[in-house]
């Protein structure tokens, strides 16, 4: 965790808080775009948000956030509760969406999913690439970041308010792309699924907020057994591998529980983890909030 | 002693109203009928409640409840909702609102002397809107419990600090107390093995939610 005062909770749309986080003492620690971090609010809660300011700056981060209607207690806190002047954690930068080398970029942005392309365009605006920004929300109100946008990266962004346009068609989109165009997208569901449907898989990177609608299996028992000290840990099948490894008193770091943010990442060394989570897990990694066995063991690196 | 031959004298209201003379003004005027900022703030922040209900007889219970803060929903001004987590499923509160919708709640933060009162009539209800916001560590409850605020107040702090409830010390307490398990064994008579109900009611906790 690194310490970082709140400078600033600046409304930068309808609904949508901008927070300035800066460093405490030094440098925080540095991030490629699509990075995000985790923030443990004084709820206990712990939320996941995409730095969307400039690698460059050393000493604050940026983030912004939505207010959710059905907030459970993460943007509703950060938009009433969160004060001016107050201390807070925040994690590591870790990157689930990084920004791959390709001759040209398409960035797909839906409302806040604006947050990681935000920093991605200029970066590729930055690399000399050709790139575009589709940023597409209700209206103007709705979306953060326009004016910044149209002041740094101009005719790059194409704006477009669903509710005087309509849906931009993604698929006549897709076919004036050139063939080696690689398309990032951060956005609603709706977004992403529209995008999946016109973008080919390979030249298509998403990122999602919450966790896709997915059915598994039930859940069946399995054995983890920790390389380190040699323990082996019973998970029943009403209890997740990071709940089970909590209570034989292997505590890994969790945040939303739910297969998102990546918090609960594990090393494994054998056996077949079943994959449960919306991150995609690197090979030979696992998250332990969600994901189980398709083995009868696991052995894990702790 | 399990049985005192007399009972302590009755002393009427009419009694115990000389005696406690009047309130202050300020201690009725702080008395709202809504959940204000200060109180929504509270809310954000409290992790614990009692909630007491009681039946058509009039025939009272209170029960813990608590979460992560902020677990107290405010649905609007008028209105906040708890989740019902997985417990002991008696249902007594659901009985009890079922029959008499009256229900109490005392909301404490922990480290904050003063306590969060909130009184009205409450019913159950399993609306996705307001289940999806109590959606934790990827559970939703099945059921909430309503609240339709009457009065919402901060009661003074002589009761917490008093009782030095926040002091740390104060938790050198509980190991005068057995383990839940010898305690267990004892009322449900013999047969109990202390450490095997400690172990069950142990691995029961591991289940939150």
């Amino acid at each position: 965790m690194q310490q970082t005062v709140i400078e600033g909770i600046d409304g930068v749309a309808d609904d949508v808080v901008a927070l300035t986080l800066r460093a405490t003492g030094g440098e925080l620690a540095p991030w490629a775009p699509g990075a995000h971090v985790d923030l443990a609010l004084p709820n206990w809660l712990t939320r996941q948000y995409s730095l969307c300011g400039d690698p460059a700056d050393r000493d604050a981060y940026r983030v912004a956030v939505r207010y959710d209607p059905l907030s459970r207690g993460g943007s509703e806190y950060v938009h009433r509760f969160l004060r001016r002047g107050r201390t807070l954690d925040v994690s590591l930068p870790r990157n689930h969406f990084p920004l791959a080398d390709a001759p040209h970029y398409l960035f797909l942005a839906g409302g806040i999913g604006i947050t990681p392309l935000l920093p991605m365009l200029r970066a590729a605006t930055a690399a000399g690439r050709p790139a575009t920004l589709l940023y597409v929300g209700p209206s103007l109100d709705s979306m953060p970041f326009v004016d910044e946008l149209r002041r740094s990266c101009g005719e790059r962004v194409r704006i477009v308010e669903t509710r005087r346009q309509g849906r931009p068609d993604l698929d006549a989109l897709a076919a004036t792309l050139d063939e080696d165009t690689l398309v990032y997208c951060c956005g609603p569901a709706a977004m992403l699924e529209a995008a999946e449907a016109a973008f080919p898989a390979e030249r298509l990177r998403a990122e999602r907020f919450q966790p896709a609608e997915r059915s598994f299996g039930p859940a069946t028992p399995f054995e983890a057994v920790c390389a380190g000290s040699g323990d082996t840990v019973a998970v029943p099948a009403d209890e997740s591998l990071l709940d089970a490894l909590a209570h034989a008193g292997h505590s890994l770091p969790s945040g939303c529980r739910e297969g998102v943010c990546g918090s609960c990442e594990v090393a494994v060394l054998d056996g077949a983890p079943e994959h449960r989570d919306d991150i995609g897990a690197p090979e030979g990694r696992m998250y332990a909030c969600v994901s189980r066995a398709l083995s009868a063991r696991l052995v894990l690196d702790l | 002693m399990t049985h005192t031959r007399t009972r302590p004298r009755r002393v009427s209201l009419d009694e115990v109203l000389a005696r406690l003379g009047e309130p202050e003004p300020m201690v009725k005027a702080k008395v709202q009928d809504r959940i204000d900022d200060h109180s929504r703030r509270f809310l954000a922040h409290s992790p614990f409640c009692t909630m007491a209900t009681a039946d058509a007889a009039g025939r009272a219970d209170c029960s813990p409840r608590g979460d992560y803060p902020g677990f107290v929903k405010v649905l609007d001004d008028h209105t906040v909702a708890l989740p019902d987590r997985p417990g002991n499923k008696i249902a007594d509160s659901f009985r009890n609102l079922a029959e008499n919708d009256g229900v109490g709640l005392c909301c404490l933060v922990p480290g904050m002397r003063e306590v969060l009162r909130i009184n009205g009539s409450g019913y159950v209800t399993d609306e996705p809107e307001v289940l999806a916001r109590m959606r934790t560590e990827a559970k939703e409850p099945e059921l909430a419990i309503v609240v339709e605020v009457a009065e919402a107040y901060f009661h003074c702090g002589r009761a917490l600090i008093r009782s030095r409830l926040w002091d740390p010390a104060s938790q050198a307490l509980a190991e005068e107390i057995p383990p839940i398990g010898e305690i267990a064994a004892g009322q449900f008579g013999a047969g109990g093995d202390p450490e095997l109900l400690d172990q069950l009611l142990k691995d029961g906790y591991r289940k939150l939610y």
